[in-house]
């Protein structure tokens, strides 16, 4: 593989990794804090690419198609909480699961019921691919770095500047000293399921600003994206990030190797064998969860 | 008024009873201890008390209202504090952010400067991640988070466990100092012999109920029970 490619691909690797980062993330602060796996995650994701779709009857531009779809996922996330996931947080985490799963096959017919099983793009201007050294550069690949990083320092200046994300740390920590520590659970979840819907709708809209919007592209984001929370350790956040730039970077340098249609894969392939040769993946030190 | 009046208390996980008609009293400014053998049921105790057992009837009031129906994180405000027997305090939060995350504290940075100085190993590791500490560092930030809110009663389950001789005795002589802080005390202990010469009375509980209370004079030197109960600490 010459360098130009191999740098144009491992560009759009960072690009994708960061998408996915963005819904490991989700799916990590889910786990640490509520303690289960959330299937619905990826079609969180989809509403909000969807609900990007309005972005130009607000105002237009990649900020508001960006803007639309957080909102939405927020609204999503927060509402499965009060209607499916605080009712069954005494049961087993199975339960929630099952209801998770359950709950990402609803949204996904209910998207296509209405909305049909059509592609759709963002109306944005269609622009030249701008040449940076070795690469060919998309103002939109610029915009999404700068999007991802930018939503993944907020979580982490909350998590660990403000009183609501220490505490979120410390339910994720020991949720029985947090409770002796009169820290309500009930505030924490939902500054949780808020942040988790926000990073969820950001990484559904950032996809369809990438490639297109479809009533799938949740559910094909979600396997990448448990692999990198797995990676990197379920329940660490920092670890959830990292895996996603790697699953990413893996997924498009093996582009040459396995063609395209193989390429989601790969992410399946990370997941397995990091279950079967380090199942506490790579960060297990610095976990949330113990 | 009692500060904590426990009466006929029976708990448990399942459908099992672990304790039995417990009864129970602490008066202000006391230090009473909790003894007892290996799974008599001195934490599930302690648990009921805050809120952690799923399964609790019997009179269980702190200064003369009952906290049964009070969930645990509304037990603190009442002014109840525990420090559990193992993961008592938050390991991946620094030694600062395990006592600013303490609900109800009206003055959180003097409250912390002020334990700070009661504690000064603390303040030297404030950035430390708690996980870092070393036993006896971990018991005093254990012993600082639980104080945060100013308790009027303290609930400590086995806070000498695993520590050095010499760790036990400042531990000890730390506990010896809170009622002069108002702060009435109730302390589970293994090491029943050395807890009791700090406190005022002892209760022995054995399979989930109490089978002596007494005064800890009293106790100490009573040498059928000594053999029994108390061990050779
Ligand atoms: N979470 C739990 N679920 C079910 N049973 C439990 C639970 N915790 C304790 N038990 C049971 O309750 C009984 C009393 O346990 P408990 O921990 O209260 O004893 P203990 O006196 O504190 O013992 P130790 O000195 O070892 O700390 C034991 O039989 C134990 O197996
Ligand atoms: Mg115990």
């Amino acid at each position: 593989m010459g360098f130009s490619l191999f740098a144009n691909l491992a560009f759009n690797g960072l690009i994708t990794g960061l998408v996915v980062s963005l819904l490991a993330l989700s799916i990590t602060l889910v786990f640490g804090i509520a303690r289960f796996p959330n299937a619905a995650a990826g079609d969180v994701a989809t509403v909000g690419a969807f609900a990007g779709l309005l972005g130009p009857l607000a105002g237009g531009g990649t900020l508001w198609i960006i803007l639309c779809g957080m909102a939405a996922g927020a609204l999503l996330s927060v509402a499965f909480y009060f209607l499916l996931f605080r009712p069954l947080a005494g049961k087993s985490a199975v339960s929630s699961l099952i209801a998770s799963i359950g709950m990402a096959f609803f949204v996904r017919a209910a998207l296509t019921f209405f909305l049909g099983h059509d592609q759709r793009v963002y109306p944005l201007p269609i622009v030249r691919a701008m040449p940076v050294g070795p690469l060919r550069v998309q103002p939109t690949d610029i915009e999404i770095v700068v999007a991802a990083v930018l939503a993944l320092a907020a979580v982490f200046s909350i998590l660990h500047l403000t009183p609501i994300g220490k505490r979120m740390r410390a339910v994720a920590d020991n949720a029985e000293l947090a409770r002796v520590s009169g820290i309500r659970a009930n505030r924490v979840l939902v500054a949780m399921w808020l942040i988790a819907g926000l990073l969820a709708g950001l990484s559904g809209t950032l996809l369809g600003v990438k490639t297109v919007v479809s009533p799938e592209m949740g559910w094909d984001l979600l396997m990448p994206a448990f692999a990198a929370t797995i990676l990197g350790t379920i329940g660490n956040p920092v670890g959830a990030v990292l895996g996603g730039v790697l699953i990413g970077l893996a997924q498009e340098l093996s582009t040459p190797f396995v063609g395209f249609t193989y390429k989601l894969g790969v992410g399946f392939l990370v997941l397995l064998v990091t279950l079967l040769i380090r199942p506490q993946g790579l960060f297990a030190k610095n976990s949330l969860v113990r | 008024m009692s500060v904590l009046t426990v009466a006929g208390l029976s708990a448990g996980y399942g459908d099992v009873d672990i304790l039995s008609g417990v009864d129970l009293r602490v008066e202000p400014l006391e230090i009473v201890t909790i003894a007892g053998t290996n799974g008599a049921g001195k934490s599930t105790l302690v648990k009921a008390l805050m809120g952690l057992v799923p399964r609790v009837s019997g009179r269980l009031e702190f200064e003369g209202t009952s906290l049964l129906s009070l969930p645990a994180e509304k037990r603190l405000a009442m002014g109840i504090s525990y420090v559990p027997q193992v993961a008592n305090v938050f390991a991946s939060l620094t030694v600062m952010e395990n006592l600013e995350v303490v609900e109800g504290v009206a003055d959180r940075r003097g409250r912390i400067a002020t334990l700070l100085e009661s504690f000064p190993v603390l303040r030297e590791r404030a950035r430390a991640r708690a996980g870092a500490l070393s036993g006896g560092e971990r018991q005093q930030l254990a012993f600082a988070r639980a104080l945060m809110p100013e308790p009027r009663l303290l609930v400590l389950d086995e806070p000498t466990a695993a520590l050095s001789p010499a760790l036990v005795h400042q531990v000890l002589e730390t506990i010896r100092e809170l009622p002069r802080m108002k702060v009435s005390v109730l302390l589970v202990e293994q090491r029943a012999r050395q807890a009791l010469t700090i406190s005022n009375r002892g209760y022995i509980l054995d399979s989930g109920t109490v089978v002596i209370a007494d005064t800890a004079e009293r106790l100490l030197s009573d040498s059928r029970m000594a053999e029994l109960y108390l061990g050779d600490h």
